[in-house]
């Protein structure tokens, strides 16, 4: 890739990202990176968006971590009635 | 709550403490499936929340999934982990559960993605955000804010951030539970994740 633009550069951010693209695209989209800040700050906020979202579920889990009574009893009494029955 | 057990990895790959229990799980022991329950439980419910965004149906999901386990404990893979099992479960009874659900008008995305001028610059010039994903997310409030952005986004493509940037199952198994191709897949995750990039800068650029 000769001369990349934003537009380009941003539409396959993500197979950059994931290390998808061949040598010669990614070396064009290395050479835009190091002259344009506005797609390396882009760049940056979007691997930071992944991380923010993965981060804030795991965070999510640890602030509450355990299941309500009621739903622990509600399974254990359904799991006892399909016993029975 | 029962504490949870040191898990103990064999050679098979399978955790030692969940051959006993599944073997226990087969033999009809009640306290086996208590265990299990008690254990689970927790976890499978973020995950159900977090696709559903209805707590009384992340719940249901969740008595549906220990159901469906209780019904193929028989089909259970010896090499598989019983959590990765329990969660594959969940997710498609989340699913289930989205799909019977009266589709919402789909909103667009596009007004979330980037714009460009006719030379292919950005129309506005990005900026860094002042913390890293780590700082920001000490914060429960910014935890929240997190959250709030993802509930934001169009349902089709929150489902698939989710799936794959949250739950990080693989592409092909969520192009085959979504029903739709793998490339549909990957432009709607790229979309989805630019759309909350949008969400969160205004908030992300200065200290919040």
């Amino acid at each position: 890739m000769s001369s990349v633009t934003c537009i380009e550069l941003i539409a396959f951010l993500d197979a950059y990202v994931d290390d998808e693209l061949d040598a010669d695209t990614r070396a064009g989209f290395d050479r835009h990176l190091l002259v344009c800040p506005s797609c390396r700050a882009y760049l940056e906020t979007y691997k930071e968006t992944i991380d923010l979202a993965r981060g804030a579920a795991e965070r999510e889990e640890d602030l509450a971590h355990d299941a309500p009574p009621e739903l622990i009893e509600a399974v254990l009494t359904s799991k006892s009635r399909r016993s029975k029955s | 709550m029962l504490s949870s057990t040191t898990e103990r990895v064999t050679l098979s790959g399978m955790l030692a403490d969940d051959g006993y229990l599944i073997e226990r799980l087969r033999t009809g022991d009640d306290t086996a499936f208590e265990e299990l329950v008690d254990h689970h439980a927790g976890p499978l419910l973020a995950v159900t929340r977090r696709i559903l965004r209805d707590e009384e149906e992340a719940r249901d999901a969740v008595q549906e999934t220990f159901v469906a386990a209780f019904r193929g404990i028989n089909a259970f893979q010896a090499e598989s982990r019983v959590s990765t099992w329990l969660h594959r479960i969940a997710v498609n009874c989340a699913l289930m559960k989205l799909r019977i659900r009266e589709r919402r008008r789909e909103q667009d995305v596009d007004a979330l993605l980037p714009h460009f001028q006719a030379d292919g610059h950005q129309d506005h010039s990005s900026v860094s955000w002042s913390e890293s994903a780590e700082e920001i997310l000490q914060r429960e409030q910014s935890v929240a804010l997190v959250r709030q952005c993802i509930d934001q986004l169009p349902e089709s493509y929150r489902v698939v951030l989710v799936l794959r940037d949250i739950e990080q199952l693989p592409a092909g198994v969520v192009a085959e539970k979504l029903q739709i191709t793998r490339d549909n897949l990957k432009v709607k995750l790229h979309r989805a994740r630019q759309a909350l990039r949008t969400l969160l800068d205004p908030h992300m650029r200065g200290a919040m």
